[in-house]
């Protein structure tokens, strides 16, 4: 039993039609990520998911069924969480805690322990006014999670924070990713990767690429082919692009990369090539391109 | 109900927090006892101004208690309103305009609750702030003129409240699908004056009118009796009222929140 389905999810605002119908399931502690550009309908999305945005058409399915309050069952942090600024960190969090139905006692306990676990203790008795931005980003993550959600959907938790901070962020998404089912969105494939077990990808509304990471690779990943010459890379690449088994060459000044279809053929005829013509060749290298190029590459059409 | 204590304890704590338990009773008691006293003390204030000609009289009527009391209910009708619609004008319209509600909404937390918090909080500060401007205003009077009996001065306080309280329903109720806390207290502005317009120049058709509730309870004061229509305004003002809240509920369950 999935802890979410979503089918034929569509929304527009006036004239532009924003997402253009997602499906897609979330089971039980799994994590997915929402990969896209700006404006590719991530935030519009999991608005939907929270409840806080009406579809126009498609259905969005909890566990609990459709009489349940499933907010029970969810923790949301917004791209741009706000508080009640005359609060402190602690009292707020004691105050959502008792929101989503834990005794005070509770809610209390749990502030403390998520005060410490997201880092932002030392300043849980000062004005949330006057936290910074990455201590409103931990406080978020914190009120999102009080209750232990059995679904917990973050929209790009990471974007505001300094290098540190994202390092301890996504460390503390694997850990929660134990506790409940994870949906974040992000522009960053990288952290992605590094805590999702699948990724969708959304391009102006549409879901044009999903999957595990391993599906994604096998599906995407082409052999590569970097050369480098002494000089007028750019020259030889252009003959070398004329052979058979190249499928597509770029040039990034004195480098050249080609994607291949046979790497074994490849690389002998490049070899072969290159030898009977005396080319001054300073540098090859065989790799595979990255998800990031492919995705780049899909955002850019 | 646990919910609805942890809502309405926030809102007072957060009316503490910006001291709106202080300057919005303040208020009330300045607008409130500045009319008996400058009544009282009008000839000298007049005098120590030296603002007249040599020779001049003037007869300045000396006001009975009753109509002390009564010009401080007029300032409530007033200023009294400008107050209550400026402070509530933004209890829900302004948490939803900075997002907070984005955090708050997605807990299981009921709409009703919500709603009922930010009202009774809204009527536990106005209704404070009231009876201790009207009070005070009541003793002044006392002092200076002559004791309103107490029982008469409850009654007005209550009839008047009535008002008051629709007031701050209908704000409330505004609050619920305006995000713009300015429209919100424009609009509710607009109502009232408009209400108050109608009813008064259509007082013979419009008896039963809320609007009427601040004239009815002058003449009491100054007369020593309630019309008959008092009690069809009554009765239409509370069926208003509670039409109201649960409008508001029904509203603010419906709407994106985003
Ligand atoms: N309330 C709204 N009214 C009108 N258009 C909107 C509204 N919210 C979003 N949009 C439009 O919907 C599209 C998707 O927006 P959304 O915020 O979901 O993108 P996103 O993927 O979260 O982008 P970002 O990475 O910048 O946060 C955008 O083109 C945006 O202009
Ligand atoms: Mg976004």
């Amino acid at each position: 039993m999935p802890v979410v389905s979503i089918t034929g999810l569509k929304k527009r605002f006036k004239e532009q039609e924003v997402i253009k119908g997602l499906d897609f399931q979330l089971n039980e502690g799994k994590c997915i990520a929402l990969l896209g550009a700006n404006g590719a309908g991530k935030t519009t999305t999991l608005k939907m998911l929270a409840g806080l945005v009406k579809p126009d058409s498609g259905s969005i399915v909890y566990e609990g069924g459709e009489k349940a309050d499933f907010r029970r069952f969810i923790g949301y942090l917004p791209q741009f969480p706000v508080f009640y600024e005359w609060m402190t960190g602690r009292e707020f969090l004691e105050y959502a805690g008792q929101l989503a139905g834990l005794p005070k006692a509770e809610a209390k306990d749990r502030a403390k322990d998520l005060l410490e676990l997201t880092g932002i203790s030392e300043a849980k008795n000062r004005r949330i006014g006057k936290y910074s931005g990455g201590m409103k980003q931990r406080l978020g993550i914190a009120q999102a999670i009080i209750h232990r959600p059995r679904l917990v959907m973050l929209d790009e938790p990471v974007s505001a924070l300094d290098p540190f901070g994202r390092r301890e962020v996504l460390e503390l998404l694997n850990r929660l990713k134990k506790e409940t089912a994870i949906l974040f969105s992000t522009h960053i494939l990288n952290d992605a990767e590094e805590i999702c077990d699948e990724i969708l990808f959304l391009h102006g509304g549409e879901l044009i690429e999903s999957g595990t990471l391993a599906e994604l690779r096998t599906r995407h990943q082409q052999a590569k082919i970097d050369l480098v010459f002494k000089a007028n890379t750019a020259e030889y690449a252009e003959e070398i692009s004329l052979l058979p088994p190249v499928s597509s060459m770029e040039v990034n000044g004195d480098s050249a990369s080609f994607l291949v279809n046979d790497i074994e053929k490849a690389r002998k005829i490049f070899l072969t090539e290159i030898a009977q013509r005396k080319w001054p060749l300073v540098k090859f290298e065989i790799s595979r391109t990255s998800l990031e190029d492919v995705f780049m590459k899909v955002v850019k059409k | 109900m646990k919910q609805l204590v942890t809502l309405f304890k926030k809102e007072m704590l957060e009316m503490a927090r910006n001291f709106k338990w202080i300057w919005v009773p303040l208020t009330f008691v300045l607008i409130a006892v500045k009319e008996p006293l400058v009544l009282y003390y009008l000839p000298q204030i007049i005098d120590s101004l030296g603002g007249l000609p040599e020779g001049a009289v003037i007869e300045l009527p000396v006001p009975s208690a009753g109509e002390a009391l009564a010009a401080s209910l007029s300032q409530f009708n007033t200023l009294g309103v400008l107050i209550i619609v400026l402070i509530t004008m933004g209890t829900i319209a302004g948490e939803r305009k900075s997002g907070v509600t984005e955090l708050i909404l997605v807990k299981p937390v009921s709409y009703a609750g919500f709603v009922t918090a930010k009202w009774s909080s809204s009527m536990m500060l106005i209704w404070f702030s009231y009876f201790l401007g009207y009070f005070l205003s009541w003793y002044y009077v006392g002092i200076l003129f002559e004791f309103i009996p107490f029982a008469d001065f409850l009654q007005s306080f209550f009839v008047y409240g009535i008002w008051l309280t629709l007031i701050i329903t209908i704000v409330i109720l505004l609050n619920t699908f305006i995000k713009s806390s300015g429209a919100v207290g424009f609009i509710s502005i607009g109502i009232i004056i408009i209400a108050t317009l109608l009813s008064t120049s259509l007082s013979h058709l419009l008896a039963w009118s809320p609007a009427l509730l601040s004239a009815y309870t002058n003449t009491f004061i100054i007369g020593g009796n309630f019309p008959d229509e008092l009690l069809p305004s009554i009765i239409v003002s509370v069926i208003a009222i509670m039409f109201s809240i649960l409008a508001s509920i029904a509203i603010f369950k419906r709407r994106e929140l985003a």
